[in-house]
């Protein structure tokens, strides 16, 4: 049987794009040290871009479950237990829906050295003395379902709870350290008396209202302070950038000094590389080929060095735990001992990444081969 | 990929819902909706959706109680050889509770500084005390019943 031959186009770029690999495999050394820079580069950047961006995503996720407003009482502007009569008296406002008393607080576990969220859930499911928590607990605390679950109460006795089951999560930063038990529990542990709680949940259907009532309640309750879920959203956005920026900042500077090298390598031909163009030219080349050539050996270089950039910057983020970047991006790295990052990828992040290195470096090795190329061969070669 | 799962979704919920209406008239606006007098889509405002069911269980949708009354003075107008007389049910959606309200027992506040997708509008209510509090807090004009909106009121708001 015969084979199809292929068109005679791609026929010839694929003997062209062998000349450019055997003629990059002749300068080897130069264009290694450039491809690892440039690889380096990109792993930085990406590995920012998608870490905030996954970070974003967590965020996100942590939000939807969010209530629309939460009001907190203030004691000399800090925070305080809010008395339950204001719970009846904030769902009577117009365009609340429903009011929760809630109750959590943070612990900080000895044996663990983390910080625990304690709260009780809505409708609880287990009995008292009974709690259930998050995977990042059960993992740090070696705490299996059955298993006792000591806790140091607020006055100093110790309380045995027992574990009921683990909270299996799709996203582990919002249930990784969260430990869910009964009010009669959650009161006695934290000396919390009745008819106190740590803060109310507001249900508000039309978001539109949400202002209105947000506004309602400063002049119904002057000691307190309505959170709205857009407040709480701007806070995370603002924090996430903030931090971001920081990085991409001091990623500049390397940002900077590559495109330097990079120009200066790719731009400014070597005297080898001139005489080389002239053989080609001398030969018969036209200066289309040759142009040809110059674009895929550009190509070649700044793609592969992208791609594994790229690779590199996903294993970095998502696979280990992003050693260089968590603890200045994250910064729960204390109350989380162990969270991955649920893997996403933006086609926006990539194409942009590609649009400001790939390309740039590809136009940037032409020009020089260009005007090589045009300029009379016996000149090229004598210079 | 997302999307096109989406898309995927959206197509079989649209299957469920033309599947939905042969025993009970469909309770949302599809995807593809769009309001009869301005042509916008009204899945993308649930809180201001109106609704009008007729006899054979199909459904027209409104992005506001405002296009929905401009809808009942001329019903053959925008949907060509419908009358006044196939109409079954009227609904509009509660500002405060956001959920489906008979047309006829609404309160409905105008010349409020709350605006709809369509600019000004009538703002409906279930309880007097609601459209009371709300003509308050948003600098309402007045307070209208079904019966009151007419042409006049109509064309003040447009």
């Amino acid at each position: 049987m015969k084979r199809p031959r292929p068109p005679p186009w791609l026929e010839r770029q694929r003997y062209l794009l062998d000349f450019t690999l055997s003629s990059l495999g002749r300068r080897k050394g130069k264009n290694l040290a450039l491809a690892a820079l440039y690889t380096l580069v990109v792993f930085g950047l990406a590995s920012v871009l998608m870490f905030t961006q996954a970070l974003r995503g967590e965020a996100l996720r942590v939000l939807e479950g969010a209530p629309d407003v939460v009001v907190q009482r203030l004691v000399a502007g800090r925070h305080d237990l809010i008395p339950g009569d204001r719970v009846e008296r904030l769902s009577r406002i117009r365009g609340v829906q429903e009011a929760r008393g809630r109750l959590w607080g943070y612990y900080y576990d000895v044996s663990a050295r983390a910080n625990l969220t304690f709260l009780v859930p809505d409708r609880f499911w287990g009995k008292p003395g009974e709690v259930v928590i998050g995977e990042g607990v059960a993992r740090t605390r070696l705490s299996r379902p059955g298993e006792p679950f000591p806790v140091l109460a607020a006055d100093g006795e110790v309380v045995v709870l027992r574990v009921r089951e683990t909270i299996p999560s799709s996203s582990e930063l919002v249930s990784s350290d969260l430990v869910l038990l009964s009010e009669a529990d959650f009161r006695k542990l934290f000396g919390v008396p009745p008819g106190l709680f740590t803060d109310v949940a507001l249900t508000v259907p039309n978001a539109k209202e949400i202002a209105t009532v947000a506004t309602k309640i400063r002049g119904l309750m002057p000691d307190t302070r309505p959170i709205t879920h857009a407040e709480i959203a701007r806070t995370y956005e603002a924090i996430l950038d903030w931090r971001s920026g920081l990085v991409v900042l001091v990623l500049a500077a390397a940002l900077l000094s590559f495109g330097i090298v990079a120009w200066d390598k790719a731009s400014g031909l070597s005297a080898d590389e001139r005489r080389e163009i002239g053989i080609l030219k001398a030969i018969g080349w036209d200066t289309s080929e040759v142009l040809t050539v110059k674009a895929w050996e550009g190509a070649v270089v700044s793609l592969s060095a992208f791609l594994l950039g790229l690779l590199l910057a996903y294993v970095h983020v998502f696979v280990t735990p992003a050693p260089l970047l968590a603890p200045v991006l994250k910064g729960w790295s204390t109350l989380y001992p162990d969270f991955r990052l649920t893997p996403t990828v933006n086609p926006f992040i990539v194409s942009t990444l590609f649009l400001l290195t790939v390309v740039p470096y590809t136009v940037a090795t032409v020009v020089p081969a260009w005007r090589a190329a045009t300029t009379d061969p016996d000149a090229v070669m004598r210079s | 990929m997302k999307r096109v799962l989406s898309a995927w979704a959206g197509i079989a919920l649209l299957l469920l819902s033309t599947a939905a209406v042969a025993e009970e008239p469909a309770r949302r606006p599809t995807r593809t909706d769009k309001c009869p007098v301005c042509g916008m889509f009204v899945s993308r405002y649930p809180d201001w959706t109106a609704a009008v069911t007729f006899q054979d269980g199909t459904s027209a949708w409104f992005d506001g109680a405002k296009d929905l009354f401009k809808f009942l003075a001329e019903p053959g107008w925008f949907l060509p050889g419908k009358k006044a007389a196939d109409i079954r049910s009227v609904t509009v959606t509660d500002y405060y509770a956001v959920k489906a309200l008979e047309a006829k027992e609404a309160f409905f506040v105008v010349g409020s500084d709350v605006f709809g997708p369509m600019g000004r509008e009538l703002v409906p209510f279930g309880k007097r005390a609601e459209a009371e509090e709300f003509l308050r807090d948003h600098r309402g004009k007045k307070i209208l019943r079904f019966a009151d909106v007419n042409r006049a009121v109509l064309d003040g708001l447009d």
